[in-house]
């Protein structure tokens, strides 16, 4: 098992992958204080 | 979320499974625009064409983080008319996560789906139902309530 979120950064990245792999996207948006 | 819930070995499990991570700070334009964000953190599920399904805004603990992302997908599914996928994923989050605040709505949305994929309003009455005697509280259980004359 990974031991750390390994994070895309680009949308259109993240929704390449979401059609390849047939997955849903989770996008957060985030404050890192 | 950063520092309790995103290392948690269960939930990176279930998000590097079963979901594509994408993390944004919340000011970034135009997606900060684009998806009206006031306040951190927000989660969205999308799907594949980048429309949303699901949204919270606030903390969620790992035992809750995994049950409100697989009400989501249930809903990304459900909402593109893939009821028995949706299903699967309601009936997930109920088998493993019982306890968890998405319970309630989990037990209304498989009933909606069970009714949409067989025309049988005995779903959505079975749902009240169980609504009604496991999560007497719950707003899903009043907005079920109409169901009890089905």
């Amino acid at each position: 098992m990974e031991n750390e979120m390994k994070w895309e950064t680009d949308m259109d990245q993240a929704l390449a992958r979401a059609s390849s792999e047939s997955k849903p996207v989770l996008l957060d948006f985030y404050n890192p204080g | 979320m950063g520092a309790v819930t995103y290392p948690d070995t269960k939930v990176i499990g279930f998000i590097s499974e079963n979901m594509i991570p994408l993390q944004v700070l919340f000011d970034a334009q135009p997606l900060s625009t684009d998806f009206n964000i006031k306040w951190t953190p927000t989660l969205i599920t999308l799907d594949s064409e980048g429309k949303e399904h699901h949204r919270t805004v606030g903390f969620l603990s790992p035992d809750e983080l995994i049950p409100s992302l697989l009400l989501g997908i249930g809903k990304s599914y459900f909402e593109t008319d893939r009821f028995e996928e949706a299903i699967e994923s309601l009936e997930r989050l109920l088998r493993e996560h019982p306890n968890s605040d998405a319970a309630p709505e989990a037990i209304y949305l498989r009933g909606v789906c069970r009714y949409k994929s067989t025309n049988d309003p005995k779903p959505l009455k079975e749902a009240y139902e169980q609504l009604k005697a496991e999560y007497p509280a719950s707003e899903w259980t009043k907005r079920a309530y109409p169901y009890r004359l089905l």
